[in-house]
């Protein structure tokens, strides 16, 4: 992938990765909706593209970065978007998370044009995106797959390839639903210390220590301790993918009532007004939750 | 009645003190003891036993025997008469009880009796004594029997029923103590019952302290536990090494009441994500995705933890053998919300979870390890047994 890469979408992620491909050398093409969020890639050496079109007629691999579905498939069906100048040789790679239809909408759309396609999802929020280490899980396109991977080696840590379109999405939703309920049952955990009469302090060390000991438990306790929410992965977009994970499950007729719950929990949030703060903010609806 | 006093080490002492109370028998008294220690030590037990009285210069005899130290042990030393230097100056010498040998109580009293401890213990069912019995435990037929033999007891039973019997029933452990004694239960039980036992205990003159413990049957084995105690905190100063022998750390949490909290919080958060898991894998399959893909990819993200990778590979083959049994996840789960519903706390998700655990159970995967929980999400349930 020597030749100049598109990158549309650069908000909390988007722009991590963005930053991260243009210090390893590559050369980017920018674009947002936003167009005053591409200024400080310019500084560190990308160019603009004034619409999404504009971008891939200029680029031989294109990355969208979007926060939802209705973006990934607006960048891509509206007009000026993706579709008026993807052709043969020109490959389009979705990280955003959405649901398996969306991306198989798509998937279709671009080869239909003879471009190729790549969903590849990412897990991780807005540090690892930052460090270079977020885990890729991509679906379609092999070939598309090996030549993306120096730009995906930069970006992550690791990256998966899972077969075909739709895979990659199915991945990170099942992924981010188990993530959904961990930061409830955690939430719940720091609310019954404290309402017991322990140190929550106390509780997150025991945790560091025992079997269930993760990264999110580390990085989020102090944080939910002191209240500070800022947005690393906002809580509506959350709370967006448990309720993709449980339409998955609702079209496959799967129990899911841990995750229905956490759900519930999240849109209560989302409700009392915390969707843009960072999901752990959905510990203040357990704080909340009074009998 | 023989007083054990073991202390820590403290960056004060070069040696660690071991001595024994007893109108007739033991102290310690080395001509050559480092005479600056003394003040300190005399001020470390006055503080822990205010009404004993300090017999140094009685001539002593060592009466129990010195093991070689576990590598892992702090160190221990006692003072000896000159004339006896046969024994290695090194272990907690004091008669340990233990009542209680299931898939947790066997391998921690194991790992007692190889460190060298003089273990004494007693089961419900006798056979499950024998391993221990090999390896040099002393039975007794009662906790009440064992409780009068020994200085410190532990208890590790299977519930909050279990471990009130053993402690406060007909020839339960609280009729054997008494001052100068100790009785740590480390089973898993509510606020209540710990209180209870307390109250049985301490009426003796004896001292309490719970300590659960957050860990299975490998990290019992392998001597890894966590504990969570409250209580008598001298009670935990004096076992702080037997502990130390069985786990790889341990927390002191206050009055008694605290340990159970805390270990009933930690089991809540696990009986939850353990549900989510399951539920994630189960998804995961049933969408055509590799639920060992699945595992992979958690083990290299944020929410990474040692029990899915440990757990994942044999759920995936619908494998689950027991290390934490599902009816003891499932009691700790209706515990916790009896907790939290004592302090008015709604629980959604540990809701959710247990009523999962109680589906499995009534299919007869009780005694399987907790992971078979996912059994109860799938369609068909193939009893086991």
């Amino acid at each position: 992938m020597g030749e100049e890469i598109g990158f549309l979408g650069l908000g909390i992620m988007g722009k991590a990765m963005a930053v991260n491909l243009l210090r390893h050398g590559f050369k980017l093409t920018v674009w947002n909706r936003t167009l005053s969020k591409c200024d400080e890639l310019v500084e560190h050496g990308a160019s603009v593209g004034e619409t999404p079109a504009a971008v891939v007629k200029k680029c031989k691999y294109t990355i969208g970065m979007l926060s939802d579905p209705a973006a990934a498939l607006s960048v891509v069906f509206d007009k000026d978007g993706v579709l008026e100048h993807i052709c043969t040789g020109k490959g389009y790679i979705d990280m955003s998370t959405v649901d398996a239809d969306t991306s198989s909408k798509i998937s279709e759309a671009i080869t239909s044009k003879g471009g190729h396609f790549l969903e590849a999802p990412v897990s991780g929020s807005k540090k690892p995106a930052e460090d270079g280490q977020l885990v890729i899980l991509a679906a379609g396109e092999k070939a598309l797959y090996e030549e993306a991977l120096p730009a995906f080696n930069v970006m992550g840590k690791k990256s998966f390839f899972l077969g075909h379109v739709g895979n990659g999405a199915r991945m990170k939703l099942v992924v981010n639903m188990i993530m959904g309920s961990m930061m409830n049952a955690f939430s719940e955990g720091l609310e019954l210390a404290d309402r017991s009469g322990l140190n929550p302090q106390t509780l997150l060390d025991v945790l560091d220590l025992a079997a269930i000991a993760n990264p999110m438990f580390k990085m989020k306790g102090p944080t939910m301790l002191q209240n500070n929410y800022t947005p690393a992965f906002p809580l509506k977009h959350q709370q967006k993918d448990m309720r993709l994970a449980l339409a998955l499950g609702d079209e496959n007729a799967i129990s899911m009532p841990v995750a229905a719950a956490a759900n519930e929990a999240f849109k209560k949030a989302r409700n009392l007004g915390l969707g843009d703060l960072d999901f752990s903010a959905v510990h203040q609806t357990v704080k909340g939750g009074e009998l | 009645m023989a007083k054990t006093l073991l202390l820590k080490t403290t960056p004060n002492f070069s040696q660690h003190y071991l001595y024994l109370r007893h109108p007739s028998i033991i102290l310690y008294s080395p001509p050559n003891v480092k005479t600056s220690c003394f003040p300190q030590v005399m001020a470390m037990c006055s503080s822990f036993y205010p009404l004993l009285p300090i017999n140094f210069g009685n001539k002593a005899r060592p009466i129990f025997p010195f093991p070689t130290k576990p590598q892992s042990l702090v160190r221990f030393k006692a003072f000896s008469s000159q004339a006896d230097t046969s024994t290695t100056k090194d272990d907690i010498p004091a008669r340990i009880g233990f009542l209680g040998l299931g898939i947790m109580g066997s391998p921690m009293a194991q790992n007692l009796l190889k460190a060298g401890c003089d273990v004494t213990v007693w089961n419900r069912t006798k056979s499950k004594c024998d391993p221990l019995l090999s390896i040099g435990a002393k039975y007794k037929a009662s906790p009440e029997e064992v409780a009068a033999s020994c200085d410190i007891t532990f208890a590790m039973l299977a519930d909050p029923e279990s471990a009130a019997d053993v402690a406060c029933g007909k020839h339960g452990a609280a009729r054997g103590m008494g001052p100068g004694k100790g009785y740590v239960d480390v089973s898993t039980v509510d606020g209540d019952t710990s209180k209870l036992i307390c109250q049985h205990i301490k009426a003796t003159g004896a001292q309490f302290l719970e300590a659960p413990v957050s860990g299975s049957k490998k990290p019992a084995e392998d001597g890894q536990l966590i504990f969570l105690t409250a209580g008598d905190r001298s009670l935990y100063e004096v076992v702080g090494p037997l502990l130390d022998i069985m786990g790889k750390s341990r927390f002191y949490l206050g009055d008694v009441g605290n340990g159970a909290a805390m270990k009933l919080v930690v089991n809540m958060i696990m009986g939850s994500m353990m549900a989510s898991f399951s539920e994630g894998l189960l998804l995961s399959e049933k969408v055509g995705l590799d639920p060992s893909v699945l595992v992979e990819v958690i083990s290299q993200g944020a929410i990474s933890a040692p029990m899915y990778s440990m757990k994942g590979p044999s759920m995936v083959k619908s494998l689950y053998p027991t290390a934490f049994p599902l009816k003891h996840q499932q009691k700790d789960l209706r515990l916790a919300l009896g907790l939290a519903e004592s302090v008015s706390q709604s629980t959604p998700i540990a809701a959710a979870a247990n009523e999962l655990y109680k589906v499995a159970k009534s299919h007869g995967l009780s005694d399987d390890d907790f992971s078979a929980v996912i059994e109860a999400l799938k369609a068909r349930i193939q009893d086991k047994k």
